[in-house]
């Protein structure tokens, strides 16, 4: 079965697309099968990081139903053992996913067959992209040492946390007043930790079953646009810190520097790990890719959907 | 979102249980750098309210352990209900270092009061001050007040941490083997602290002195 790694994170601009394609190619290239998927709906770009000219669409034709597999859109890119596909054909309403095409897109990906499937997300916290990130039991955020990236970070982690909270409420037998003030909350904003103090007050029992189904999804990071002068802990406090206060499992994948060459790369639509393999944002993404390929797989390996 | 429940306070401040206290308040700092309110990786993760609940609770855990009677009666709470395994007979006990990179705070501190009352005697005060004066500081002058004091090279690598054959180096204007200047500046000033005398001048005087040294 593949591994699947939704790539997020709340704020744009932090290199999530850039990340993907680098840990892509660095993971095909110790000859791993890898797909990447453009799940950024509406806000496509991967395919320009990859150096394709995206001409015959993927998502799109998969939706429309011109192709029946999902893996039949994938198509190869410069590096062996690669493979991509794309969605910036897709409609300009597709931003605005149709429920059913989203259940049908998440399906098909939990089907495929790869060693790594690395997904690409969009910005924010909207319910698409928090259903794709929840595709797998395991997912990385993208975040730079800024604060805004940061809260951003903190914001999105907080609303997988919920939506997935939700998800297990809806599928599971609860106490319908937990049912009730979970799944239609009246009009306060429901936050994670009312919602165990909800569980706490009308259904003890299923307390632990909740912290367990919680404590199986794990977060991974990756601290991007890293620059020199700065606290190199931060990481591992953000980790630590997270491991502390969220029900969830947190790992710091490492830093990955600032380099201008990045920009360059990004101009000339090559991919940065091919042009430049010696410069230091490459040398961390190659640690990286290392940590993802020795993370022993674990036992289940699909997400919860509604 | 979980706050420290079920976490007791060696575990809220991330320390072993037969910490020192130089440990405990070293916890107590980090923490505190961590949780307040200006910190980048948490000033927008909890409420206000949250946030005072975990700083009431980690002042807490500190006046707790930094109090030798509250610790005590803290520790055989947890005793009783298991929490610490290896019983803690003494208040010695508790202070042994948990592994061999972390030397003994409290000795440390003993012997650094040791080897700094000999440095308060008067005689040493007339020939500081006429080092002092001076602009040009060397490495003998080091040497001759360390002497008057009658403190040996390895008390000031017990109090200050600096290995004897780079203070060796230093007092005997050794220029060739002495470390970069970013690190000569600081053990300049703790060997200076050690022997009670203006670290700012020491540091002015000596690093002009190998300098011109080195022009010739």
């Amino acid at each position: 079965m593949s591994q699947i790694y939704p790539i997020g994170g709340g704020k744009g601009g932090v290199g999530k697309s850039f990340i993907t394609a680098s840990l892509g190619a660095l993971l095909a290239k110790w000859g791993k099968k890898v797909l990447l998927i453009d799940l950024d709906l509406g806000g496509s770009n991967l395919h320009t990081l990859l150096g394709i000219n995206d001409q015959q669409g993927g998502i799109n034709r998969f939706l429309d139903k011109t192709v029946k597999n999902l893996e039949n859109t994938a198509v190869s890119t410069v590096i062996q053992n690669l493979f991509f596909i794309s969605s910036s054909l897709c409609s300009m309403e597709t931003a605005n996913l149709l429920h059913a095409h989203k259940l049908k897109i998440i399906s098909a990906i939990q089907k495929l067959s790869f060693d790594y499937i690395l997904l690409d997300l969009g910005t924010g916290t909207n319910f698409n992209t928090l259903d794709f990130f929840l595709t797998s039991n395991q997912g990385i955020f993208i975040c730079t040492p800024e604060p805004t990236a940061i809260e951003n970070s903190f914001r999105f982690i907080k609303a997988v946390y919920l939506r997935k909270l939700k998800h297990i409420v809806k599928r599971h037998s609860f106490n319908s007043a937990v049912k009730k003030a979970i799944i239609r909350p009246n009009h306060e904003a429901v936050t994670s930790p009312d919602i165990i103090d909800i569980v706490l007050k009308h259904d003890p029992d299923r307390e632990i079953f909740l912290r367990n189904s919680l404590s199986e999804f794990k977060f991974k990071f990756i601290l991007n646009q890293f620059r020199k002068n700065l606290d190199a802990t931060i990481g591992d406090k953000i980790e630590d810190l997270c491991n502390r206060h969220f029900y969830s499992n947190f790992q710091f994948l490492g830093n990955v520097g600032y380099d201008v060459r990045i920009h360059d790369s990004v101009l000339s639509k090559k991919i940065f790990i091919h042009k430049y393999p010696y410069a230091p944002p490459a040398m961390d993404m190659k640690k990286i890719a290392e940590k993802i390929i020795n993370n022993r797989p674990s036992v289940s390996l699909t997400g919860e959907i509604s | 979102m979980k706050n420290f429940e079920g976490l007791n306070y060696y575990e809220i401040l991330k320390i072993p249980a037969n910490s020192s206290s130089f440990e405990i308040k070293r916890a107590y700092r980090d923490a505190l750098s961590i949780y307040n309110e200006n910190s980048l990786v948490t000033y927008c993760l909890f409420s206000n309210e949250g946030r005072d609940n975990i700083l009431k609770t980690l002042k807490e855990a500190f006046l707790t352990l930094t109090d030798e009677n509250k610790r005590a009666e803290y520790d055989s709470v947890l005793r009783d209900s298991g929490q610490i395994e290896v019983p803690i007979t003494s208040i010695q006990n508790q202070k042994k270092p948990p592994h061999a990179h972390t030397y003994n705070m409290t000795d440390h501190d003993n012997s650094a009061e040791k080897v700094k009352k000999k440095s308060r005697k008067k005689e040493i005060e007339k020939l500081s001050n006429e080092v002092l004066s001076k602009d040009l500081i060397s490495g003998d002058d080091l040497k001759k007040m360390r002497n008057a004091a009658g403190i040996e090279l390895s008390e000031i690598t017990a109090v200050a941490k600096i290995s004897v054959s780079v203070l060796k180096s230093m007092e005997e204007n050794r220029i060739e083997s002495l470390p970069p200047e970013l690190y000569l500046k600081n053990f300049l000033r703790h060997y200076a602290e050690t022997l009670q005398i203006d670290p700012q001048k020491i540091i002015d005087g000596y690093l002009k002195n190998i300098s011109l040294a080195q022009n010739k």
